[in-house]
């Protein structure tokens, strides 16, 4: 597969990674460090769907939907909407432990298993060199670039958008001005888990999913860091420039060294830039 | 009634239970041989170390069922070190000294079985080890510490012989992930493979690697004539997958640390063709059904049942149990560990058909000769199918020390 089309692919994944941990900080301020296990697990029970109904694609697409809006809106009521008003650190160590909970579900619910997604791979176009480019492939790069459409016109053109921006600019203002704030931060958790569950069904349809696959998480984080926390342009360009670099020492410098790049870019930008390249600079003069 | 009647009766209470809890403590706990087994079965290797687990246990059952050994039976005390180093440590004591184990049989990564090899050593407590196995065991062999597994750099000078079974010539190009086994296999692979007049590559990636199509386009820009991946299911099933789709139709190797059947066919079926996929294995596979070892093996599994499934790392779960079974009767009635060890470091047993030959162990060799079978898989019968006989090998070619 040629290197623009291989970039272009792990790019998708981490952009959509990335605008879930975006989407979350706009909202609420906090980093959510469980991203890459809600992925995982959401890829593994859309797995365990098509197993349990085989040949339903509809049945397994609808099924991890569904646990994402729930978990998005139970992880914000049970959980964060409790700590509205703590020191931010703490809402912090929160997802770290949702990260570990997740974790063990994958240990406990399925053992640990190794799987694949197999979901109508087919061959789309062969590539010089022969290698195969597949719908999952194409469907991992449209997915990203749906989505980021879906979620520019919703923050553009919707009135629950509109309520979005405000309360991630104002909170105070917004309730003042009678939008629920509840029912934002809830939205907000939830398309951040279905931004997760879609990255994780994806990879595991591309690559496996085990419990090392959490590892995707970090990309993810690191792009939106280097892109910017509160900014979905950055998460974009900042999963683009993660890729780019991965991608390009492996193949040009070392393989070994892949995993290390990203934190040592990650690392440039908050010396040079902290706030991101898209992020918000006032946004950490407050912090 | 006054606190004093209280606390005086909570403490009576309280002693009356310490009493009877030692009263009601199984009267034949003091006549069995009680054996430690420490392995990772909640930790990202789980998927290998439980089968290994679930083989020695299945052996355990059936000697138990038979009578126990020596007229006695076999207490297993099981621990998870869920693959942590410092987990892996502290329930090697915790056996050692509360469980009072004679001996300690499994380990996990081969990173936990250094330190808990040295802490036995302290304390006098044989370990041997399966599935991996690093150089403590090797000549000269550290006390104390053997093992029936899959020692890397073995492995690797195995495989860089058996290479010439698959192709004649060209270009080998060895996978594996940043980790001291892994390095060290494919280090002694290239000592091997390279005086045969083969051209040597290498890729390395990292253990956390996540999404491998960069790595296997990295492999196929050097050439290979063939690859030989040296790490674990989910590597294995990442790389096959990518470089068939990258176009990389030529053989690929399977070092078996820990891979299972069902790894391989999964990878076959991901990358749409089990064609070229190969397996080097110091044991017989799964699917070797017409050999009656492999059949009682797959037999005790279905009678007892296992968690998962039946496959190779049974096998050589199985294997250790044999191992243990025939240490424990040597030993005799009572044993101790200083008796086992001494048992264990002149042990031979006959393991059947499961492997080449017997596993031996000497004063100075813990690991002993072992015996290495190269495979093909079948796509179209989801088996193995045996290439030429069992390699013996005896000892490193090669000291990297």
């Amino acid at each position: 597969m040629g290197p623009i089309v291989t970039v272009m692919i792990l790019a998708s994944t981490y952009a959509l990674l990335a605008a879930g941990i975006v989407i979350v900080y706009k909202a609420s301020r906090v980093i959510n460090f469980a991203h890459g296990e809600i992925a995982v697990v959401g890829g593994y029970l859309f797995y365990s769907i098509g197993m349990f109904a085989p040949g339903s694609l509809w049945l397994a697409i609808g099924g991890t939907m569904v646990f994402a809006i729930v978990t998005g809106v139970a992880i914000y009521l049970v959980l964060m909407r409790r700590l509205i008003g703590e020191p931010f650190y703490v809402a912090i160590l929160v997802t770290v432990g949702i990260a570990i909970l997740f974790k063990a579900a994958i240990i406990i619910v399925w053992r640990a298993e190794r799987v694949t997604i197999n979901v109508a791979d087919q061959i789309v176009a062969i590539l010089p060199g022969g290698a195969k480019f597949s719908t999952v492939d194409l469907a991992t790069i449209m997915a990203a670039v749906l989505f980021y459409i879906g979620l520019f016109a919703f923050f553009r053109f919707t009135q629950l958008g509109l309520q979005f921006r405000g309360m991630a600019e104002n909170p105070l203002l917004a309730s003042q001005r009678r939008v629920s704030v509840n029912a934002i931060m809830a939205l907000a958790w939830s398309i951040a888990v279905f931004a997760a569950c879609l990255s994780g069904v994806l990879y595991g349809g591309r690559a496996l999913l085990s419990p090392g696959s959490v590892a995707i998480g970090l990309s993810g984080l690191t792009a939106a860091l280097v892109g910017g926390l509160d900014s979905l342009r950055g998460a974009a360009l900042g999963a683009i420039v993660v890729a780019l670099a991965e991608y390009s020492t492996i193949r040009l410098i070392d393989p070994v060294l892949s995993e290390a790049v990203p934190f040592i870019l990650l690392l440039t930008v908050m010396n040079v830039r902290p706030w991101g390249l898209f992020g918000t600079r006032e946004e950490l003069d407050r912090v | 009634m006054s606190i004093m009647y209280f606390k005086r009766m909570t403490t009576a209470l309280a002693v009356t239970a310490v009493v009877l809890g030692a009263a009601v403590t199984p009267a034949n706990a003091a006549e069995d041989y009680t054996i430690g087994y420490i392995t990772d079965l909640s930790g990202p290797l789980a998927g290998s170390y439980t089968p290994t687990w679930e083989g020695f246990e299945l052996y355990m059952k059936m000697v138990n069922d038979r009578g126990g050994i020596n007229g006695h039976k076999v207490d297993l005390k099981l621990d998870d070190d869920g693959l942590k180093v410092d987990r892996a440590v502290t329930l090697a004591k915790k056996q050692a000294s509360r469980d009072n184990v004679i001996g300690i049989f499994g380990l996990s990564l081969s990173s936990t079985q250094g330190p808990v090899l040295a802490e036995m050593r302290n304390i006098g407590v044989p370990v041997v080890t399966t599935f991996s196995g690093i150089l403590d065991s090797l000549p000269p062999a550290k006390p104390y510490s053997y093992s029936t597994g899959v020692v890397f750099e073995v492995a690797g000078e195995v495989i860089g012989e058996l290479i010439p079974e698959i192709v004649k010539s060209g270009k080998v190009v060895a996978v594996t992930i940043d980790t001291v086994g892994g390095r060290a296999a494919i280090a002694h692979n290239k000592l091997v493979v390279e005086p045969k007049g083969y051209s040597w590559g290498e890729v390395i990636f990292p253990v956390r690697t996540a999404d491998f199509v960069p790595h296997a386009q990295a492999i196929i820009a050097q050439n290979p004539d063939v690859v030989v991946g040296h790490y674990g299911s989910s590597q294995n099933l990442g790389v096959i997958s990518a470089l068939r789709k990258e176009g990389y139709t030529g053989p690929y190797v399977i070092a078996v640390y820990g891979v299972t059947e069902d790894t391989v066919k999964l990878a076959a079926d991901k990358s749409g063709s089990g064609e070229n996929l190969y397996t080097v294995n110091r044991y017989v596979s799964a699917t070797a059904a017409d050999n009656a070892a492999v059949q009682e093996v797959a037999a005790a599994a279905k009678k007892y049942g296992t968690s998962k499934e039946f496959s190779t790392m049974h096998v050589t779960g199985w294997v250790l149990g044999k191992f243990a079974e025939e240490a424990l009767k040597i030993c005799g009635w009572p044993c101790d560990r200083e008796k086992l060890n001494s048992v264990i470091e002149t042990l031979k047993v006959d393991v059947g058909e499961l492997t080449g030959g017997p596993i031996e162990m000497s004063k100075d060799d813990h690991y002993g000769p072992s015996y290495w079978q190269l495979s093909k898989w079948d796509h179209a019968n989801s088996n193995l199918v045996p290439i030429g006989g069992w390699l013996r090998k005896d000892k490193l070619e090669y000291s990297m020390q």
